[in-house]
């Protein structure tokens, strides 16, 4: 046997041999890293075309998308190609490290961070042209060590989406819209028949963290991790006596992917989404009729969630400059009031506000959210944290709230400074 | 000559066992090809008919007219076409040299050969894409179809069969004044037709049903495999709800050419495990 | 007349002239190819794995520095939310291993020798039919199952003749063992079980068992995969002479005793190919989980070779993911070495020695 392991170490040797002169020959894949990056004001410029990487919520954002990018190329020349990616994070994550990433890309608070700090992204808030129009709550969610990063694209907030035909077949009427959590619970109640479940929403924090801020609770509140709160044990407690009793439950214990599709389905009479369900709706469920209305209050107060993505730019990108006038065209008030029709986030700019509320009376809580909205965390680490907190949540309905909790705050205080 | 009772009920028993697995085994793939007819609401509400209460296109006409199912379906057949010739050249040159001729090194070629064989695949997601990015092979035909072009099982399938075949027609050849590839290509390889078939449809199966290696080796849209397709697909790509029709339509032609090179190569496939075996 | 010319070592001369020139060349293809992109990617892992490269330029270039066991010990020490993924993963890929294994190789050998029969009537359609699940793509598959087992599916239909209501498969994430458990009444683990545990994870979860979705996943396995095996075991089973077969029947072995003690310990051999090439399948589940649940529901769908992929690819974490793949690999050839082990050919015990001499003696007088 000796023979033969001498034989097989030295081959293993001979051919690692071969092939290292072989890697060390064309060693060119990767790009940047150890070479002098264009200086903070020096964007990139050339000729080539732009792509632009989203992860669209369904066709009527795609198509929305596509029509913008086409006509800004046709005014300017360039030409730009739109992909929709599958897995956003990896699709990103996979660009980067192989040095062809798109130039632009929707990037969300929670990854943010992570790309930041390894170079990946080019910041250019400052050089904007309409940098002062943007909301400054927003700015902050992607401003990181002083640097304004990236130009919001929009933001929406979480509110009640009812199904109208089943909310007046039960005899109820716009008085009973639920104000405080025992409204919602009767509601909820009187909802839920055979076919269809009262309220139903995803098994995550993105929805089931507006409870938590109903109930005065969160996850970071002024920079410290509040998980194991006592408003989050209760908010928690009334999701899952309500689970049990039949009246809430996940979309996907209803056979739907999301909340837009359990509404769509006749699934759910109510559900918790955002702005993006009016796309959806209007694309694939057209003869649903809907209601929107604020999200009662809990014993905290008013409370739900906004959301935020930016138009990233990569570092790596050979065509900055063209990026910059692109993304100033997205973010323009024209782009944006097109945008919220087609798929219905509301502006990022101040300047659009009240177009929009002109154009879009029946969205007006999503935008009276805002007033209260909390966003989620966006410190580095805090997409695998609320990972996490999705997967146990998932298990809520025979799970112990204070446990779960307790987990997610001490992965919390692992990220938290 | 008749059966007594008894043996004739362990035969029924036989038989029915036999009967009830077939129809476990098939069933699936019947209720595959019945749903890609149905409509969406049909489809998740009756599951299990074979007959759709209504037929509909919509799920095939989507596939085809209005998404990248075509460029996925060139992308796999490409990829496939250049691996499975390449294995075929390749293995088979290597296997005849493992084989037959006489070098120094053969010996430790051959064990490194087992070494390599002994890695896990899963090992080497990760690695194999850094080695693609280093060599600026990413996003590329070339990234995707260089590193399937050999595969060390092949390689072994080849050296076995060349060592069965009896060495007299080739020292007949070599008197005759051939060069030893003269040999090889116009003498041996001829020979070897049983055990190149064998070769074409592995290299076929593992190249149209690889995934992994698409993953890593690419992202560009247009580059897009028929698995991974697919597979982006089953997640909810194209739209955001559960098209089970357009689902299971996607991956009923998909698995369509492998199947019918199933069925027309049945009785070698059948038989070629026996080599396994003798390992 | 043809002269039978003995072969000449090192082929320095005559006929056999540049022949290990030709042997070289003939190789140097595999060689090559095999060494890029199987070799060398093994020792850019090991490297990756003991270093800070964050994903941008290469992890060959200076800025990278080597921080020895660092992401080895996040993945297996430190109890942070790595190392309970890690421990999650491994516990879901231990129970698919231990249940698929068995399952599959059971009922491989069974449709073998049903079909092996002597006198069987379309011993070739049946054969066709069980072996077809596996030349299909894992990923046509995979989504084929997710259509089967959803909350309204076919699985759930055949389920309802029977009066089971069948549960949202692909959804639930409830092991079957605490399922099992629960419907005996005991709803939460003992004290002992639920404070301690290892990876993160408390011993009263590592029991848990497969969760429903992933016993999914076990069904598919064995569907897919019996077909390979059940080819390897006839061959196996046709390679057997019939002749100690039949000495047994002639000594009065009835068909079940036949199996046991005579078809069976011959059938060794395939029988480790078949374990061995499971349990180097099973470790490394990943198409599956990628085109089905990724992970969910609840991580129990979750696998150290996905949770790689995820970590490197998606979370940036690439010194993680590299070293969850070469703990994985050690995990696997482990394994092999075990099996190996413990299916050796065991020396006889004297006691059956001593059996069999007492026997002799009496024959012989």
């Amino acid at each position: 046997m000796t023979r033969h392991t001498t034989r097989a170490v030295l081959g293993t040797g001979a051919v690692l041999l071969a092939s290292t002169l072989v890697l060390a020959g064309c060693g060119s894949g990767f790009a940047g890293g150890d070479d002098a990056a264009p200086d903070a004001e020096g964007l990139t410029s050339s000729d080539d075309a732009l792509t632009v990487l989203i992860g669209s919520s369904g066709d009527a954002e795609t198509e929305a998308v596509q029509a913008a990018v086409d006509a800004w190329s046709k005014e300017s020349g360039t030409d730009v190609s739109l992909q929709v990616a599958s897995d956003l994070g990896q699709e990103l994550s996979q660009g980067f490290a192989a040095g062809e990433p798109a130039d632009l890309f929707y990037l969300s608070t929670d990854q943010i961070a992570g790309f930041a700090s390894n170079g990946s992204l080019q910041a250019y808030g400052d050089q904007l042209s309409n940098k002062d129009d943007f909301y400054p709550s927003l700015v902050e969610n992607f401003t990181i060590d002083d640097t304004f990063y990236c130009a919001p694209k929009d933001f929406s907030t979480l509110a009640l989406v009812i199904n109208t035909q089943m909310w007046t077949d039960a005899g109820l009427t716009d008085a009973d819209l639920p104000k405080s959590w025992d409204d919602l619970a009767a509601v909820a109640k009187t909802l839920t028949t055979a076919d269809h479940v009262g309220l139903a929403f995803g098994a995550e924090y993105q929805r089931v963290g507006t409870f938590m801020a109903q109930a005065g609770g969160g996850l970071v509140s002024d920079g410290a991790a509040i998980a194991d709160d006592d408003a989050n044990i209760e908010a928690l407690t009334y999701v899952k006596s309500h689970l049990e009793d039949g009246t809430f439950a996940f979309a996907k214990d209803v056979g739907a992917g999301w909340g837009g599709e359990a509404l769509g389905k006749g699934a759910a009479a109510m559900v918790i989404e955002g702005n993006w369900i009016t796309g959806a709706m209007s694309n694939d469920y057209s003869s649903v009729g809907y209601t929107v209305a604020e999200l009662p209050e809990g014993p905290g107060g008013k409370g739900t969630l906004q959301f935020t993505n930016c138009w990233g730019m990569a570092a790596d990108s050979p065509n900055q400059q063209a990026a910059l006038e692109l993304v100033e065209y997205l973010t323009g008030a024209d782009s944006q009031l097109a945008f919220s029709t087609a798929f219905g986030p509301m502006p990022s700019i101040q300047s659009a506000a009240d177009a929009w509320t002109t154009d879009n009376p029946d969205l007006a809580p999503f935008l009276a959210g805002a007033e209260y909205a909390q966003f989620p965390p966006n410190q580095d680490g805090a997409t695998d944290v609320i990972a996490d907190f999705n997967a146990q949540l998932e298990t809520l309905k025979s799970g112990d709230p204070a446990a779960i909790l307790g987990s997610v705050q001490i992965n919390l205080e692992a990220i938290v400074e | 000559m008749k059966l007594s009772p008894k043996k004739l009920t362990w035969q029924i028993v036989l038989y029915a066992v036999l009967i009830v697995l077939a129809v476990i085994y098939i069933y699936p793939f019947l209720v595959q090809v019945a749903t890609s007819f149905k409509t969406d609401e049909e489809a998740a509400s009756s599951g299990i008919s074979l007959i759709p209460e209504v037929w509909s296109f919509a799920a095939y006409e989507r596939l085809f007219a209005r998404s990248d199912f075509p460029s996925w379906f060139v992308n796999s057949a490409i990829v496939t076409v250049f691996v499975t010739i390449g294995r075929v050249f390749f293995n088979s040159l290597a296997g005849y040299a493992l084989a037959r001729l006489r070098f120094r090194g053969r010996g430790v070629v051959f064990a490194a050969l087992v070494a390599v064989m002994s890695v896990p695949t899963v090992v080497l997601l990760i690695p194999k894409f850094l080695v693609i990015n280093q060599l600026g092979m990413f996003n590329s035909y070339a990234g995707m179809i260089l590193p399937l072009l050999v595969d060390a099982a092949g390689v072994f399938i080849m050296k076995n069969f060349f060592e069965s075949i009896p060495e007299s027609v080739e020292e007949q050849a070599r008197i005759d004044g051939a060069g030893t590839f003269r040999i090889f290509w116009s003498v041996v390889l001829p020979m070897a037709t049983p055990a190149l078939v064998t070769i074409v449809i592995l290299s076929f199966q593992g190249s149209w049903n690889e995934l992994s290696h698409f993953i890593v080796s690419t992202n560009d849209p247009a580059l897009t495999t028929l698995t991974k397709g697919v597979a982006s697909l089953a997640s909810g790509q194209l739209s955001q709800g559960t098209q089970y029709p357009l689902k299971l339509a996607a991956a009923l032609i998909m698995t369509i050419p492998v199947a019918v090179m199933f069925f027309v190569f049945q009785r070698r496939i059948m038989n070629s495990t026996e080599g396994a075996v003798k390992e | 007349m043809a002269q039978r010319s003995t072969p000449r070592r090192g082929g320095a001369s005559g006929l056999r002239r540049g022949e290990a020139a030709a042997g070289w060349l003939f190789t140097a293809p595999v060689i090559a190819i095999l060494g890029v992109f199987l070799l060398v990617p093994v020792l850019m892992a090991l490297w990756v794995s003991m270093s800070d490269w964050a994903g941008r330029g290469s992890p060959l270039s200076g800025s990278v520095s080597f921080v020895g066991g660092e992401n080895y010990s996040a993945v297996l020490a430190d109890g942070g939310l790595a190392t309970k993924d890690f421990g999650t993963a491994l516990r879901n890929n231990a129970w698919y291993v231990l249940l698929v294994v068995p399952l599959q190789t059971a009922l491989a050998l069974f449709l073998a020798v049903l079909v092996n029969r002597a006198m069987l009537r379309g011993r070739g359609f049946f054969r066709t039919a069980y072996y077809f699940p596996s030349v299909t793509s894992s990923v046509a598959i995979t989504v084929l199952w997710l259509f089967l087992f959803s909350a309204s599916g076919a699985v759930n239909d055949v389920l309802s003749w029977f009066g089971i209501n069948g549960p949202n498969w692909f959804n639930d994430p409830r092991g079957i063992l605490q399922l099992l458990l629960g419907a005996f009444g005991v709803e939460s683990g003992p004290g002992a079980l639920t404070q301690s545990g290892a990876l993160g994870i408390s011993w009263w979860d590592w029991l848990a068992g497969p969760s429903v979705a992933m016993s999914a996943f076990i069904l598919m396995a064995v569907f897919t995969t019996s077909g390979t095996f059940m080819l390897i075991f006839l061959a196996g089973l046709q390679n057997l002479g019939g002749d100690v077969d039949e000495a047994a029947m002639m000594d009065g072995a009835n068909g079940w005793q036949r199996f046991w003690r005579i078809t069976l310990p011959q059938l060794r051999p395939t029988l480790f190919t078949v374990l061995t090439l499971g349990l180097i399948g099973c470790w490394q589940v990943f198409d599956q989980i990628y085109t089905g649940t990724r992970g969910a529901p609840s991580k129990t769908t979750l696998t150290p070779a996905y949770l790689s992929y995820q970590t490197a690819f998606t979370n940036q974490e690439w010194g993680q993911g590299a070293a969850i793949a070469f703990i994985l690999f050690l995990i696997i050839v482990v394994f092999t070495l075990l099996q190996r082990w413990v299916l050796r050919d065991k020396p006889v015990s004297r006691r059956r020695i001593r059996a069999y001499e007492v026997v002799g003696e009496g024959k012989s007088s």
